[in-house]
């Protein structure tokens, strides 16, 4: 009993520090987005002190308004997103379940265009889309984000499909349904779960990403992860701006996790065939 | 040209916005309507302004009061010339990985950019700029007397020059000095230090920490333009050469003198913070009361003068460089220049060198400082003889006690052209040094030991 109960406190004060750890960057932006700027450089640092709301207006109203920055980043995300979806799902469901002359080595290919170091690659990619004339737009940098997002979506899916027991598959052919119909009606259901946590980090990535971001992008496509940057001048850092805009650029990834959570949750329970294992 | 007197007021309005401004588009073009907009001054050159009439040209600069207000003035320079041109505000790190990238591969997306001056060799090694001579030479380009070369501060010029080439035009620049609190200062009878010997003294009789004062602090976070920024100026004061019979040396006993300097002066008298800090880190401590004095750009004046921030307003002087042991005072060059892009059109070379000389021009460079319509004023203005405008000396003495007087001196006497090694190999030099500069505050390595290893690996650097 004793020795149980030194193992739980363990582990929640090992918890406790890594949360600690993690937590603190985040609550730190939050109370400097609330900070005048003569606050934010006060010392001791203040826990108490009357909040405002101008760092959130400048950098949303002001002259230097990222809005613009966080459309951009938008459709940047949401269309990488969705591209990837509809491509990697069909994709990974093949290499999960068909035979086909090549298949191992389309998966080694999928795994293999991961292995670059970006940086090798940004020049590459940058004359290519130059050339075709995508630089600062949104078809080269989604077009670019995608060359990365859907070998990890793929990659990730395939053993989410491959955990689905055949028979449910069988099951669904006895009764008549084509493989399309299959797919869509019985398979995908059951991987919601691991629909939600690819849509998430591809998402995630696509809204994070600043090393290609910051080399193709230009005056008309600009992320929020490269406006950000601006508020770093040679002059001065802009904390209670940065803060701001830090917090402004991690409230739509926080909301989409909270969203997809319960479908992966749900993912997780759902359990179709007792018993039934890999194939 | 409405009558120019500033009153403190006045000037502490424009230190504030000068902090504020990064970024401020909108309400700086609604006062450009009260700019000074009259293009006589520029009609009065005598070449044809408008040959080029037509062209579209992008320009590359970082996010800094200085480039906005030149911004502002883009309508006037359209007018002028029929020249459109097309601004790219690129944060500073990544404004020479873009701008290199745009150069090797000859895109010629940025007709000019930004330019660190440190990298003009790599530049001019592969040909990417334009050697600007003959620009300055050709009658029908550029009119000699209007345009007044000359004027440039003479170190700003050379450091945009290879071998005695130039290559890019400064348009803002800075020098470094010393900063410090006259009242922390009086209160003790120290004076500002003439040599780094007493720069230490007074570092270690200020040094207070558990008071939070601190005596100093020098940039210490690892980067060719950070910690390799200030420590170049040491090494030069200690003695030290770069060449050393046509070989890039960057260990001996100088560079161990110099560098033992900066990591005793680090270790005992800053904050320990300050290993990681940048020029904004130093600024803002300083700003605060928690320095006493610091080695840094003389543009740091207007962020230390920042009324909605800094609590030390009026308790400022600023003095050279402390003399080292050879007797040199040894400022930064550091000057953000427009070279011509070599891959462009020969159009389009002629538009994108207008805009320069228009930009680098005495009478652009006054109507974005002390005769800017906005709220921001240029402490780094490329033109000798402006420093001697009494309007523009009124203005800039608001910073605090000898600030143009040691800026000027500075400028003057201070500057060294070989402040740091001018090789196209700098980029990885200058990392490779930030390392071991770091290493050796950090304690991993002994000085003699960061040192010889920095040169072991310079060495191929510069053979490959």
């Amino acid at each position: 009993m004793i020795a149980r109960r030194i193992r739980l406190i363990a582990v929640l004060a090992i918890t406790l520090v890594f949360l600690l750890a993690w937590v603190f960057p985040i609550v730190w932006s939050v109370l400097n987005s609330l900070k005048t700027d003569s606050d934010v450089l006060a010392y001791p640092p203040k826990l108490f002190f009357t909040p405002t709301l101008e760092p959130y207006r400048d950098v949303l109203f002001g002259s230097a308004s990222i809005l613009p920055n966080l459309i951009s980043s938008f459709i940047i995300s949401i269309g990488t997103t969705v591209i990837t979806m509809l491509m990697a799902v069909p994709a990974a469901y093949a290499l999960a379940r068909l035979r086909f002359r090549g298949k191992k080595f389309a998966g080694f290919y999928v795994l293999a265009t991961q292995m670059l170091p970006p940086v090798g690659i940004i020049i590459p990619y940058f004359l290519i889309l130059r050339n075709i004339g995508w630089i600062d737009t949104y078809q080269g940098i989604i077009l670019i984000y995608l060359s990365f997002s859907l070998p990890f979506a793929i990659w990730l899916l395939v053993s989410y499909f491959e955990d689905i027991p055949f028979e449910m598959e069988e099951a669904a052919y006895l009764d008549g349904a084509s493989r399309m119909k299959t797919l869509w009606r019985i398979i995908i259901p059951q991987v919601r779960g691991g629909i939600a946590v690819t849509v998430v980090f591809v998402f995630l990535n696509a809204w994070n990403e600043f090393l290609f971001a910051v080399v193709l992008s230009g005056n008309t496509v600009r992320p929020v992860t490269v406006a950000m940057f601006n508020f770093i001048s040679v002059e001065q850092t802009l904390w209670a701006k940065l803060a701001a805009v830090s917090v402004l650029a991690m409230l739509p990834v926080v909301i989409l996790g909270i969203v997809a959570q319960k479908n992966i949750v749900k993912g997780l329970t759902v359990g179709a065939v007792k018993g039934g294992g890999r194939r | 040209m409405k009558p120019f007197a500033p009153t403190r007021r006045t000037f502490l309005k424009a230190g504030t916005a000068t902090a504020a401004l990064i970024g401020l588009g909108p309400s700086v073009l609604r006062q450009a309507a009260a700019q000074d907009a009259d293009l006589a001054p520029y009609k009065s050159a005598k070449i044809d302004w408008q040959q080029t009439s037509g062209e579209t040209i992008t320009v590359a600069v970082i996010p800094a009061s200085y480039f906005e207000n030149l911004i502002t003035l883009a309508p006037q320079f359209k007018a002028l010339t029929g020249i459109d041109v097309r601004f790219e505000k690129i944060p500073p790190a990544q404004i020479r990985q873009k701008s290199v990238i745009d150069l090797t591969s000859k895109t010629g997306t940025y007709a000019t950019h930004a330019a660190d001056p440190m990298y003009y060799s790599l530049y001019a090694a592969n040909k990417w700029v334009e050697p600007l001579d003959s620009y300055l030479a050709d009658k029908t380009m550029t009119d000699a007397d209007w345009f007044k070369f000359d004027d440039i501060i003479p170190a700003w010029r050379a450091a945009d020059s290879v071998d005695g080439k130039l290559y890019g035009v400064p348009y803002d620049g800075e020098v470094t000095i010393q900063v410090y609190r006259k009242d922390l200062f009086d209160a003790k009878g120290l004076k500002p230090a003439d040599d780094l010997e007493t720069f230490v003294k007074n570092a270690a009789a200020l040094n207070s920490p558990n008071d939070r004062i601190w005596g100093t602090a020098l940039r210490g976070v690892a980067g060719a333009g950070q910690n390799m920024y200030i420590y170049p100026s040491i090494f030069r004061e200690f003695g030290g050469e770069w060449f050393k019979g046509g070989k890039l040396t960057v260990n001996g006993p100088e560079a161990e003198k110099a560098l033992a300097w900066y990591v005793d002066v680090m270790r005992n008298y800053a904050p320990t913070a300050a290993a990681n800090w940048n020029w904004p880190d130093i600024a803002d401590a300083f700003s605060q009361g928690t320095v006493a004095s610091y080695i840094d750009a003389h543009s740091s004046a207007s962020v230390i003068n920042n009324p909605e921030k800094s609590k030390i307003i009026g308790k400022v002087g600023y003095a050279r460089w402390p003399k080292g042991p050879t007797g040199k005072r040894v400022s930064s060059i550091w000057n953000w220049g427009f070279p011509i892009n070599a891959a462009q059109s020969e159009k389009k070379k002629k538009a994108t060198w207008l805009f320069i000389q228009w930009a680098a021009s005495a009478e652009t460079q006054a109507r974005t400082a002390h005769r800017f319509a906005g709220p921001a004023k240029r402490s780094g203005i490329n033109r000798s003889s402006i420093w001697k405008d009494p309007d523009y000396v009124k203005l800039m003495n608001g910073f605090g006690d000898n600030f143009v007087e040691t800026t000027m001196a500075t400028l003057q006497s201070d500057t060294d052209v070989d402040w740091r090694p001018r090789v196209p190999q700098w980029p990885a030099i200058g990392d490779t040094m930030a390392t071991a500069i770091q290493s050796a505050l950090s304690g991993q390595a002994t000085i003699k030991a960061a040192l010889d290893d920095a040169q072991r690996r310079v060495e191929p650097m510069m053979r490959g």
